[in-house]
């Protein structure tokens, strides 16, 4: 018999449940291998303590009654602790209250402070309401608002780039207005070789007048970029301009 | 003997002669015919008094003309190559797309129509190239577009919104300023020549900013100036109620005492 068998059998045969065989095997080991048999002799000291009258010895005379004592005092102690906090948060509530009407103690504000916070709400709220109005109303792609005369509220969104100033708005104006032109006259130019000589020469002699005018009010805007007329009719002879392009693309 | 022989061949080659050229003038004739030959579509449709005419040209001129029946009948003269035409009846609207019946055809001859409607309809006109007449509508609108070169003749319009457009072109109206009317004419270059009544109450815009020459004639007064350095003419006349934009890049604004 080897170590590892002897100690799983120990317990069985110190129950005295082993056979008779084994019971010997067992006794064989123990008295020559010292390490089994301090194992044997450790299990043998417990299983004689736990045989001990040990409630006798050491559980209280009445368990059930000393129990309830010492739930008793937990329980009284915990009760005392929870009222004085309750007790606490009160006086608390109570005292801010007196001192910030209906603001609780963390927006506990001057007056002074108050009234910068609302002057600021409201002019964020203007400022807000204005870009959004322009916005609105500058989405359309005409240069209506582009000739009057910005106020000075509106020049200092414009330079901050909260607002676009009329000369961007004009530019961008004629930006889309180019890149219109373009995308019409590719369409034309893949068009008008099946369009027969009149036709041709019609398109061609519309074109360049409005390509003249076009020319012209450029001029212009390049001496005088504040010639809000000029700027008007360039708009106008752009989007003549389209209109054509596309018009002829269409045959 | 021979001389006999000789005048009965040549009369033979002459009648020869005359017959071969008779056959080529002959066939040459048809020939010619199918080169210049214009075809002719008709159609009528019944109408209601305020029927819309919705009418899209390619080339060719458009004449549309008021009348007193309560039907529209559409007459068209197709130079050759002959276009197609296929007018559709719409829930109150006539539609003529000459533009769109014929895209992807190369060769298209011009159509010119002639076209009569109830008084009292609406008429939206518009061609690429070619001159658009209208007269005696008084219905809601009268729209006259041209997207390139041609005349725009408007005469005795009783519309209260009103639109001529071209590129070259004169544009001519005769009619009434009707109270709250919106009334619009632009043109690139040509002579632009509006004969209202004298007590019509509109606001004006009118510009002119290549040749600066805008007559307002009877209507000039106190309560029009020129703006731009006299490109422009901005004011009103009578009660201001309607709106009139005339705009010439490159040429005259004309204003007649009806």
């Amino acid at each position: 018999m080897n170590c590892e068998h002897c100690q799983q059998l120990i317990s069985v045969f110190m129950d005295n449940e082993l056979d008779e065989t084994s019971s010997a095997e067992v006794r064989e080991h123990l008295a020559v291998c010292e390490p089994c048999s301090k194992v044997c002799e450790d299990l043998a000291m417990i299983i004689d303590f736990c045989q001990l009258d040990v409630e006798e010895t050491v559980l209280p005379p009445n368990p059930q009654a000393l129990w309830c004592r010492i739930n008793n005092v937990i329980e009284s102690e915990v009760q005392a602790e929870i009222l004085k906090e309750h007790k606490e948060k009160v006086e608390a509530a109570t005292v801010e209250t007196a001192n910030t009407g209906w603001l609780p103690r963390r927006w506990n504000l001057s007056f002074m402070q108050v009234a910068s916070s609302v002057l600021f709400i409201a002019l964020v709220s203007s400022v807000l309401t204005i870009i959004g109005i322009r916005n609105y109303s500058g989405a359309s792609n005409d240069m209506a608002g582009v000739n009057e005369p910005p106020t000075l509220f509106e020049k200092v969104l414009g330079k901050v780039g909260l607002v676009e100033t009329p000369h961007q708005k004009r530019e961008r104006i004629l930006k889309e207005r180019r890149t219109a032109i373009e995308y019409w006259n590719k369409r034309v130019q893949t068009r008008r070789v099946q369009w027969n000589a009149n036709l041709r020469d019609a398109f061609d002699r519309n074109l360049n007048e409005i390509n003249q005018a076009v020319n012209e009010y450029t001029q212009i805007l390049q001496e005088n970029p504040q010639d809000e007329l000029s700027g008007e009719m360039l708009d106008s002879a752009l989007n003549d301009k389209m209109e054509l392009l596309r018009e002829f693309s269409e045959l | 003997m021979n001389e006999k022989l000789d005048k009965l061949l040549k009369s033979s080659a002459t009648i020869k002669t005359t017959i071969l050229l008779s056959v080529v003038f002959f066939f040459a004739s048809f020939a010619a015919q199918d080169i210049f030959a214009q075809k002719r579509f008709s159609k009528t449709y019944t109408a209601s008094k305020n029927v819309r005419l919705q009418l899209t040209n390619r080339t060719g001129t458009v004449t549309v003309e008021g009348w007193d029946k309560e039907e529209i009948q559409i007459s068209a003269y197709l130079e050759a190559p002959a276009a197609n035409i296929v007018p559709v009846s719409l829930s109150g609207t006539i539609l003529i797309n000459v533009v769109k019946d014929n895209q992807g055809r190369n060769e298209v001859g011009n159509v010119n129509f002639l076209v009569r409607v109830p008084r009292g309809s609406s008429v939206d006109i518009e061609t690429r190239m070619g001159n658009l007449n209208v007269s005696n509508v008084q219905g809601t609108l009268v729209r006259a577009h041209i997207s390139s070169e041609g005349d725009i003749t408007l005469t005795n319009i009783g519309a209260s919104n009103v639109s001529a457009e071209n590129v070259i072109g004169d544009i001519f109206f005769d009619g009434d300023v009707q109270p709250n009317g919106n009334y619009r004419f632009i043109s690139t270059r040509g002579n632009i020549n509006l004969r209202i009544p004298f007590n019509a109450g509109f606001k004006l815009v009118a510009t002119a900013p290549s040749t600066r020459n805008i007559s307002l004639g009877a209507f000039s007064g106190g309560n029009m100036k020129f703006v731009g350095d006299g490109r422009r003419v901005i004011g009103q006349s009578g009660d201001g109620s309607a709106t009139l934009t005339v705009t010439n890049q490159r040429g005259s604004i004309s204003f007649i005492r009806r």
